[in-house]
């Protein structure tokens, strides 16, 4: 069971850094093809922003599974 | 800067001692230490040992300096020199070509310059052959007229003498006719006149 | 010679034993095994051994005029890529944090290089990468010291400077969150590598099994991906370093603006 509601939280972890994802390339894309001489600017800000999203659902990964134990 | 930065940080050696220090530390501890927390966070799947973190910790304290000095300084200053290198070819070409075109353009006007010299030249050689012909031209007409005027003179003259002769002879056969027809001596100073004045009279309308 | 491979190899695999086998078996519990002290010295010197000599070769190439060593040209782009990246993110004195930031740079790319061929890696290691995460928020501590004077620093975390009884109020807590804030960035540094990485080994894992059956390994093909993952997750720990390096030493003059600055990460630093 619990092995169930772990999987359960991994994957509703992932729906929202998904849309997070999501949204973020949507608007660096919309950035970018807006102003194509600030390419690269967006692309590291944006690189950025992935990196803290994807953080959270790593974070889930590794805190689901001990929540569940207690 | 980076020599403030080797003046004021600790030096390379004092790292390297204290990473090797951490490494073993962290092998002993590795070995001996077995905290409560790590099993906890082990428990939730986070396998974590202290123990490697400080090794690793003394690994980095070793290496960061040790690849600086070995490697990052040396290729960063090959790269300085190079863009400097760089730079000082690119200027000094810069420099060679703003030369070139200065000389190009000095050699230019001066071609210009020797062209229109000889242009000129030319054209007062021609000028001066031109002047030089109507000088000779207007003398060598001179000339012409001068030997026609003589010529005329000259005819004149002769013609004047052998009229002058004529006359005299025709005065002289006048006489001796008259003197064969009238068989005297009429030649004296008086009908030699009025023969001469008869002359006249018959020249005249001429 | 020989010897010495056999030993080494003695030791990689004497090293893929269940650390914590023991105290728990465990929800990821799918025998995954964590390497010891020694086996992640191993794979460490696998990694150091292999730049040094890389290195080595590349310095040879080193000269004043042109690189004409393949090897010296790579060097040069990496460098390049780095100082453009600090000089980008810091600013115009971001060039003295380049050897820092370049060193990381290769520990890290090599280290995600090898999670790409062997079961393990320095960086699929949260030890190692939480070594590396404390060094960086350390040099960044130290950087910042150096740049406004012990005090100055603290006062960073102290958040706007506030007037009177306000001040009082607000910034002890805002320095306190500024701490923890400072703890997490160790915490977010190496969670993030190592999520990356081993989670690549994970999934590779978990697909393998998926294909058992018919024998075909699905896990291999998730190596675009991963090969991805080990190129932006290099740069994004260099980034990183570099934003928060880029956060403590702008000049002393002007603390106030610092916290600003940090809505927009990425933004140049402007250069007095």
């Amino acid at each position: 069971m619990t092995g169930h509601i772990f999987g359960l939280g991994i994957g509703l972890a992932a729906l929202g850094v998904g849309i997070g994802l999501g949204m973020i390339g949507n608007g660096a894309m919309q950035g970018m093809s807006r102003q194509p001489e600030a390419i690269g600017k967006i692309q590291v800000a944006m690189l950025i922003a992935l990196a803290f999203v994807e953080l959270v659902c790593l974070l889930t990964v590794f805190i689901v599974p001990g929540s569940l134990k207690i | 800067m980076s020599n403030a930065k080797q003046s004021s940080g600790p030096p390379a050696i004092v790292g390297i001692v204290v990473g090797a220090a951490l490494m073993f530390g962290g092998f002993w501890f590795s070995k001996n230490v077995k905290l409560e927390f790590i099993k906890t966070l082990e428990a939730q799947g986070i396998p974590l040992d202290p123990g490697k973190t400080i090794s690793i910790i003394g690994v980095l304290l070793i290496l960061f300096p040790v690849i600086k000095f070995f490697f990052i300084a040396p290729l960063a200053e090959a790269i300085q020199n190079r863009t400097t290198e760089l730079e000082r070819t690119f200027g000094e070409a810069e420099n060679l070509r703003a030369e070139m075109t200065q000389m190009k353009q000095d050699y230019e006007r001066r071609l210009v310059q020797t062209e229109a010299d000889a242009r000129e030249q030319i054209q007062s050689q021609i000028k001066e052959a031109q002047s030089l012909r109507q000088q000779m031209m207007a003398e060598a007409s001179a000339k012409a007229e001068e030997l026609k005027a003589s010529a005329a003179r000259e005819i004149e003259t002769q013609k004047q003498q052998a009229i002058a002769e004529l006359r005299h002879h025709v005065v002289e056969l006048a006489l001796q006719a008259t003197e064969k027809l009238v068989e005297a001596n009429v030649d004296d100073e008086r009908n030699r006149k009025l023969v001469a004045d008869f002359l006249e009279t018959v020249e005249a309308p001429r | 010679m020989g010897d010495w491979i056999t030993q080494s190899s003695q030791l990689i695999a004497s090293v893929e034993e269940p650390h914590g086998a023991d105290s728990h078996g465990g929800d990821h519990g799918d025998g995954h095994a964590w390497v010891s002290w020694e086996g992640l010295l191993v794979y460490v010197a696998i990694v150091v051994g292999t730049l040094f000599v890389l290195m080595a070769q590349a310095k040879k190439g080193l000269n004043n005029r042109f690189f004409t060593n393949k090897l010296t040209q790579l060097f040069e782009q990496v460098y390049l890529f780095i100082e453009n990246m600090c000089v980008g993110t810091i600013g115009a004195h971001g060039r003295r944090y380049v050897p820092m930031i370049m060193t990381m740079w290769m520990l890290v790319f090599s280290g995600n290089l090898l999670a790409l061929f062997f079961p393990t890696s320095p960086t699929a290691d949260l030890s190692f990468n939480l070594g590396l995460a404390l060094v960086s928020v350390a040099y960044v501590q130290y950087e910042g010291i150096r740049a406004n004077g012990l005090f100055g620093h603290l006062g960073h975390f102290a958040g706007p400077k506030l007037g009177g009884f306000l001040a009082l109020l607000i910034s002890p807590i805002i320095f306190v969150i500024e701490v923890v804030s400072e703890l997490m960035k160790n915490v977010s540094l190496s969670l993030r590598l190592f999520g990356n990485i081993d989670g690549g080994h994970r999934a590779a894992e978990a697909m393998n099994t998926l294909g058992a059956g018919i024998y075909v390994p699905f896990g291999a093909f998730l190596l675009p991906i991963k090969l991805l993952t080990v190129v932006v997750q290099a740069m994004i720990f260099c980034l990183l370093t570099a934003v928060y390096l880029s956060l403590v030493t702008h000049h002393d003059d002007d603390h106030g603006h610092g916290h600003e600055a940090e809505a927009g990460h990425a933004e140049v630093a402007p250069a007095h």
